[in-house]
Formats: structure tokens, sequence, C-alpha cells
């Protein structure tokens, strides 16, 4: 049903693991496990859609530390949280530093399973948003700097007239590396522009 | 001789020869030459009674003793070879059977006269010599006796001539001078004495040759065995003729007399000393029971003065109502020699002079002087002495008092163990009777659970002499019920360390031990309470530990019913998921188990623990709190430790409460420095140390009020756990305290004995 996929559980204790890796395949996903989060930082990410099922308290490192370093390290991983306890105020953490659920031992097999889904999907989503943006970016970077700059100034706007009074160039000039830029962006009309290159500004906004 | 010879000799014999021989007045016997005799005169025969027939030829020889007889043949035989004149000394026998000495001689040879026998005859004279045989017999006899007397005497006996050489000396002078006679005979004192001496000794010589008188002399002579005194008496010798021919001495010896008189004199003078002196008063009656001498003490002690005492009877020593009975008394000794009371040292009541009685102690001693009896009586006054003892007495009967009616059960016992006293609150209190309380009479009080450790412990400090306490259970004869008591005591010691007596107490506690008791459980209560709160704060960690085996159970669980739902039975993978749900199940409840043996309401009980096993179980308990917190634990156990005895849960608790406050002291220190030592060893003195050490914020200023009740530094600290730590450990015989970490932290250490055994 669900297709190339992988979950990676992170707990200390060995029942909790392997339990977790049984249940999960009962629904046919595919589980890695780990004691510690430094052993999972050791594994290369396979570049397919997957998340990250962890207990908050972890040996060496807690499991809202481990979130941090994880978006410090700019690895985009949905993780879903399990607790000992109900923490309020470090499952609202969690959730607020983008953290798919929060389930308090021991929970409901389809809770898990939901949340797991769910984590699933929303890295299969990102995966599919992030490689439009590269495609679009992979296109901005094609266009010479005089292009990215009219292109530029056209989604936020301006009209020809006024781009060529800005660049100090003549108006048809500017029409010619408009329409050149609009083809290379494969835009089809200016709304579709817009919201190119909207995307590919985001991601690089994120990241810096 | 022959009948012949005889016969003819007879006829021949010239009748004046024989008539000359016959008027001669001695015994004559005319011998021929082989000593036959030819005929004898008739005084011979008639001293012999024998007639001249019997007498005739060798005949006349029956006469002479036979002792005498081979004597007198070889003195003739030898006197007709040589020619020499004959003459010897035999016995004859008289007519009357009696031999009387006579002195035969050879008186004239008669030539040969014509016509007659051609022989030579000789007359033999027989003189009776006897009396002067006597006589000379009675003189030896006398010398003999004489020089006995001399040779045994022990006196030196001599005799010198007037030129003052000796001429006898007695044995004893010999002895003294160890010389031989050849020695002495014929030398003078210069060769036998020193210089000196010899011209003392010649000196009183010659006074007494000029005196012609016995005088005595005394001579002291320093000799090997030291000074000598002699009495010397010497005398002139007189010979027949009246004139001094020499001088006699006899030499007495009275050193050793003159050394007795002293010792004697030493001693009476002693003696009179010691009575004059003496601090009893000594005092002598007659048979007639008056006084005779008193001492310089009697005045001190009668106040009579020894002098106006003399004559007086003794009774006047007496109290009034003594009297008769001394007089009886001593009457009765003189006539029937039996004593009316003891003579040595007998307690009698006196009178001094002030008509004062009082006691004294007077021994007797009888003598019998120039035919009469002398009693001398030594008197002591010993009203001091029964004073002294009359203290004693009642210092005794104070002390008896004392220890009757001190509000505590007292008893003592000999050196060997062996109970000899109990005072009557001990004997009221076991209701056993002085006598039955003896020896080991009183084990019967106690309980018979306690008799071994009871014994065990008497035993023990009785061989070793050190103090002894045990506790006991004793019967209380009032309501027949076991109470327990404690029984110390302590040896008493003469100055060399030897044991002479022990002295105990028995002190029934029952009440306070109940007491005790009752503070225990409360104790233990608090100690419960506290674990609770302990669990309170682990709350999480519990949680976590528990969830962790349900959540893998839950998993399994539901993986399995989702297997089943999709008929998807692979036996396999279904029976490795039912065997991890039990496993995880039977965790769980482990978990809960201990947490329930944490803070269960059990009685505290006291066994021999390995204290490091108690260790890793609480490090258990504590294992995800200090996950939680990042804690690094460092352990040092030591392996070879000797167990301890403990109640396992509040040693638990105390381990618990200190390594949370640990890891509490460093949850605010960064993740890399939180370290938890934990150590444990033997110390200096044998007892088992354990050592709680964090790298946390230290004591600070409030080291001081840590132990405090309800002293705390914590949000939700109810201040109790340190106090009540510290209380456990000290209920256990050990001691809590804490220090300064370096560089940072605390160091909290306890302390406690061990019991001598290592944990197998």
């Amino acid at each position: 049903m669900i297709a190339a996929s992988l979950v990676f559980v992170i707990d200390d204790d060995p029942s909790v693991r392997s339990s977790l890796k049984f249940l999960l395949s009962t629904v046919g996903l595919q589980a890695e496990t780990f004691e510690s989060a430094n052993s999972f930082l050791r594994r290369k990410a396979p570049d397919i859609p997957s998340c990250l099922v962890l207990d908050v308290r972890l040996p060496g490192l807690s499991g809202l530390d481990f979130q941090r370093e994880l978006a410090t390290r700019n690895i985009c991983i949905p993780i879903v949280f399990l607790t000992g306890h109900g923490d309020i105020p470090m499952s609202v953490r969690a959730m607020k530093a983008g953290a798919v659920e929060f389930l308090t031992k021991p929970f409901r097999d389809q809770d898990l399973l939901d949340a797991v889904r769910v984590a699933l999907d929303r890295d299969r989503a990102r995966r599919k948003h992030d490689k439009e943006v590269a495609d679009l970016r992979q296109r901005f970077d094609s266009l010479t700097s005089r292009e990215q700059q009219v292109v530029s100034m056209v989604v936020a706007g301006m009209l020809n007239k006024q781009i060529a009074a800005e660049l100090g160039t003549a108006e048809s000039t500017v029409k010619v590396q408009r329409s050149r830029g609009m083809e290379k962006m494969q835009a089809a009309s200016l709304a579709e522009l817009i919201k190119m290159i909207e995307k590919v500004k985001a991601p690089s906004e994120k990241a810096s | 001789m022959t009948a012949e010879t005889q016969s003819s000799a007879q006829t021949s014999e010239p009748l004046d020869l024989q008539m000359l021989i016959e008027t001669i007045p001695a015994m004559v016997v005319c011998a021929l030459p082989d000593g036959s005799v030819e005929f004898t005169n008739r005084a011979w025969q008639e001293y012999t009674g024998g007639s001249l027939q019997q007498l005739r030829g060798s005949g006349w020889q029956t006469a002479i003793h036979p002792d005498d007889v081979s004597g007198f043949a070889e003195e003739w035989n030898a006197s007709r070879s040589s020619g020499k004149p004959f003459a010897t000394e035999v016995r004859m026998r008289r007519a009357d059977g009696q031999y009387h000495w006579f002195l035969i001689r050879k008186a004239l040879a008669i030539p040969p006269h014509q016509g007659g026998d051609s022989s030579l005859r000789t007359l033999i004279a027989c003189e009776d010599i006897n009396d002067r045989k006597q006589a000379e017999a009675k003189q030896r006899q006398s010398e003999i006796q004489l020089q006995a007397f001399f040779e045994n005497s022990p006196n030196v006996i001599f005799l010198k001539d007037r030129e003052g050489r000796y001429l006898y000396a007695n044995r004893e002078f010999k002895r003294v001078r160890h010389v031989t006679t050849g020695q002495i005979n014929g030398k003078t004192d210069t060769e036998l004495f020193p210089t000196e001496q010899a011209s003392v000794f010649q000196a009183s010589d010659r006074q007494v040759l000029k005196a012609g008188v016995p005088i005595e002399f005394e001579q002291v002579t320093v000799e090997e065995d030291g000074r000598h005194t002699r009495i010397v008496q010497k005398f002139p010798v007189f010979n027949a003729d009246g004139e001094i021919y020499g001088i006699g001495g006899i030499v007495t010896d009275i050193t050793e007399r003159k050394r007795e008189e002293a010792a004697r004199l030493y001693l009476e003078e002693s003696h009179r000393l010691i009575v004059e002196t003496a601090s009893d008063a000594v005092v002598s009656m007659d048979e007639m029971g008056a006084i005779r001498f008193a001492n310089p003490a009697t005045m001190r002690i009668f106040g009579h003065d020894p002098a106006e005492l003399i004559g007086k009877p003794l009774t006047v020593l007496m109290p009034e109502w003594m009297r008769k009975l001394h007089d009886g008394g001593f009457r009765r000794y003189l006539a029937t020699g039996q004593r009316h009371i003891n003579w040595q040292g007998t307690e009698l009541t006196a009178l001094r002079k002030n008509g004062e009685e009082f006691p004294v102690e007077v021994s007797f001693g009888e003598q019998t002087r120039e035919g009469h009896k002398v009693f001398t009586g030594f008197i002591r006054d010993i009203s001091a002495r029964k004073h002294a003892e009359e203290q004693l007495r009642a210092s005794e009967r104070t002390l008896r008092e004392l220890t009757e009616t001190i509000p505590q059960m007292l008893w003592s016992a000999e050196p060997d163990g062996a109970v000899d006293y109990c005072n009557q609150r001990a004997l009221d209190y076991t209701g056993l009777s002085a006598e039955q309380v003896r020896g080991a009479g009183w084990m019967k009080t106690v309980h018979r659970d306690d008799i071994e450790g009871m014994s065990r412990a008497w035993t023990v400090a009785v061989s070793s002499g050190e103090p002894f306490q045990q506790e006991f259970r004793c019967l209380r004869a009032a309501d027949q019920t076991y109470r327990w008591c404690i029984s110390r005591a302590l040896p008493l010691r003469d100055l060399s360390g030897r044991i002479l007596k022990w002295f105990g107490t028995v002190v029934d506690l029952h009440d306070w031990k109940e007491a005790q008791q009752a503070l225990q459980m409360i104790q233990a209560e608090l100690a419960r309470v506290s674990r609770l709160t302990t669990m309170g704060e682990l709350a999480a960690s519990i949680a976590h530990e528990v969830n962790q085996p349900l959540t893998a159970v839950t998993n399994n669980g539901s993986a399995c019913l989702r297997l089943l739902a999709n008929r998807n039975l692979n036996p396999d993978v279904l029976r490795r998921a039912l065997e991890e749900i039990v496993a995880d199940g039977t965790r769980a409840s482990a978990v809960i188990a201990r947490i329930r043996g944490f803070i269960k309401k059990a009685p505290v009980e006291r066994t021999e623990l390995d204290i490091n096993k108690i260790i890793q179980e609480v490090l258990t308990l504590a294992g995800h709190e200090l996950h939680k917190n990042q804690v690094v634990v460092e352990c040092q156990l030591t392996n070879t430790l000797p167990l301890v005895r403990a109640d396992r849960i509040q040693l638990q608790q105390v381990l618990l409460n200190l390594i949370m406050n640990s890891i509490e002291a460093m949850a605010g220190a960064p993740n890399q420095s939180r370290v938890l030592g934990v150590e444990s060893r033997v110390d200096e003195s044998g007892d088992v140390l354990v050592e709680v050490r964090d790298s946390g914020t230290g004591l600070g200023s409030e080291a001081d009020r840590l132990f405090t009740p309800f002293f705390t530094t914590k949000a939700n600290g109810m201040g109790m756990g340190l106090p009540i730590s510290r209380s456990l450990i000290e209920s256990h015989g050990g001691r809590l305290w804490a220090t300064a970490n370096s560089p940072h932290g605390a160091v909290f250490s306890f302390m406690l004995p061990a019991t001598g055994e290592s944990p197998s």
C-alpha cells in the first residue's frame, strides 16, 4: 500500500524497540531501530520518505535536544515522540518544534500507526515540494543575471517602463529579457511566474 | 731324772749342805745341771704342799703356773748354755691351790764333792714376791687411771721440769697444738709457742717456782677461731725429798663459757629492755596471787605506779565482779593444774586505777623459780582496737543497710563466678532465698531462651576479667512474668590485679525496653513515610520503568491481533511475540515488587548483609532518575567487604536518599560534569564505610543545618530525608556525616560496624 518508505525507531529499551518494529511490520511498514540518537546519526539517511519514532528520554541526548540537533543539521525528518508519562510543557515544545505527534506510553496501536502514516505523508509531501523548488531554482539559475533582475522586478509588480528606467535601459530590451526569462522558467502566465519565484525564494530564506 | 739317780742323790747328799739349805729362810731347790731337782728344802715342800718325792726330778715344775712353764724353761736353758745368772719371775702354786709370784734365781753353784756325785749342783732360790707384784700392779693400775684422766681430760695438762722442758703433755695439749709426743717432750715454751706468749708462760712458771704454791693465771690469746680466754692453774711438783722438780699445769678454756655468759647477760638485758619498754603491761605474780613485778607500761595502761603494785593482789587490776572468778580459777589451777581460762590471747576486762573498765587481751606464762611458781601476764589494752572493730562493724552495718535499702538489685560473686550474695531486693524480685541464689542457683530465674547466652557471657567475663553485661529475661516472682533485665558486673581486684570479687547489679528495663520498642516502631513508620516521599519523587521514574515493559506488551499484543485479523498466521512470529509479552509482563511485575518492598510496612529485620549488593539495588532503583539527569555513575566497590548487620530496606532508603540528593544537587550543573561517585571500603578501624560523592552545587553555608529536621533546599522537600537517614544509620550503631567534595560538590559518608563475617 505504501511504497518504499522507512521508519526509524530510537528507544533505549530493547523490548520497546522490537515490539514497535513488529507492530509496524503488521501494516507493511519497514522499520530500523536504534538504541541511541548517535547511532542513528551515524547511519546515512536514504532518499526515501521516512520518519522518526523517538523516545523523549534518551541516553546521552534527550529527545528534544535531538530534535534541535537535527534542525541544526538541516535534517528534515518528521518525528513522532514517545514519552513515559504525559508532560504537557514538554509536548508543547515538541509540537512547536514541528513534531508530528506526542504519544504517551503505552499508546493505542492505531494512534501510533496513524501518527507514523501522517509523518510519512508529510515527509513525502516535503520531498515533492523540495523537488519542485529545486527544479525551479535550477531554471532560475539558468537565467542571466540581468534576466533574473528583470524577472524579480516583474514579480514585484513593476511595469516594463519602470524597469527600463530603473535599469537605465530601453523598454524594448526589457521586454525581450522578460519574455526570455518566462520562457526559461517555463511560466505560461505572469501569475504562474510569480508563484514560481516565491517558491524559489522561500526555501533559501528558510535555510538562512 | 731317773729313779736310780734320785735314790743315789738322796743317799750321797752331804748332810751339811742339806742342813745349810734347810736353814735358809727361803724356798730353795737344789737342781742338777739338767734342771732336774735333787732336793728341795722344807719351806718349799711346805709351800707347795708336795713331798720331796713328788718334787724330785722335774716334778717341782708341776708347781709352776702352766702359763709360766715354757718361759721358765727357756730362761733356764739360756742361762745354762751361756752361764749367765738366771732370774725369772713365775707363779707357783701354793698348797691351798693359790698361785703366788716368785722370783726364781740361781743362788749358788756348788762344786762336786768327793765321794759323791760329780755333777755341778745349783741352788735355786725361790723368793715370794707376791706382795711386791701386787703393789706394782696396783701402782700400774693407778698410773693408767691417772693417765686416762689426763689423756681424756678436755683440759690441757702438762708437766715441765724446773728448766721449763716438757716432761708430759696430754692428748688435748697435742690436739690443740697439733703436735706429737716426740715434738713436745724435752722442748721448752720458746720452741713451742710464739716468743711473746712463751715469755708470758715462762714468767708465770718462774712465779710458781718462786712461790712454791699453785697459782691461777688468766690467759687471753688470739687464735685461728678467734679470741680465747683460758684459766691456767700452775702448781709446783715435789719429789720425795720435798724439792720442786717440775711445774704442772692445767689449762681450762673458758671462751665458750664466757661467750655463753655474755649471751645470757645480753638475753637478760634484752628481756629486761623488752619488758621495760613493752607497750603491753607485764605483770608477774607469785603463788599467793601477789604482784611481784610490774613494768612501766603498767603505769600507762592501768594508771598504777609499778612500785606501789608490788605485793598487792593481782585482783586490783580487775573489776570487782571478776575477782572471785579469778581467785577461784587460780586456786583450782594450783591444786589441779586445770586452767579456767585460755592462757594465750584471752580477752578479759581490766580495771584502771581511776575505776574505768576496759577490754584487754591477756597471755600468761608460768615459770618455776627456786621451787616456787611465778606467773607472768602480758596485758594488752585493746580498747582502741575494739573501738576500731566496732566502727568497722558499724560501717559494715551501714553498707549492708545501704545494699539492702538501695532501690537496685545487687549481687556479688566469688572470683570463680559463684554468686555468694544477693541483696533483699534481688531476692524479693526473684522470690528465691539467699541460699537458693548461691552458686549458679540464680540461673533458675533466667528465661529458657536466654540461659545459654547468659551463662556464656558470664563465663567469658569470669575467665577474662572483662566487665560483664548481659540482657536477659528474668522471672519476676510477683506476677510470674518474664521481664527484660540487664545485669552488669565489675571485678574488684587486689594490688596485684588478682580478682577478689565480682560486684554486680540487675536492672529491670522491661518498661524502658517496651518504650524503646514503641519508639523504634515510630521511627520505622517515620522512615517508611520518608520512603514514600522518596517514592513520590521517583514517581516519574517508576512510571517510566513500568511503562516500558507495558508499552512493549501492548505493542506486541496489538501486532498479534492485527496479524490474526489479517489471517496472517505465522506461528513462529506469533510465538516470538507472545514470549516477549510474557517476558515484559514479568519484568513489569518485578519492578512493582521492588517498589512495594521498598514502601511496604514491614517490621525492622536485621540480617547480615553485603553492602555492595544494597548499593547495586539502589542504583537500579534510581537508575532511571540518574539516566534522566544525565548523571554518570562511577562505582568503586571493594570486593571483600565484611558483612554488616542491618535492615535491608532501611539501608536502601539511606542510600537512595543520598543518591537522590546528589542527583538533585547536580541538576543545575552542566551535563558533562554530572558525576556521582559511590565507593565502599573498610576504614581504619575495620568498619564498613560508604561514600556518595557528587559534583553538584556543594553544601555551601547550609552545611550545619543539613541534618536538622524540616530544613530543606528543595522546592518540594520535606526536610526529613537526611535527619531520618542519620537516625537510621545511628540506630545501626553507625555514623553519617557530610563533607565537601573537591573541586566542588559534596560527599555524604556513613559508617557501619562490621560483623567480622565476609560475604561468601
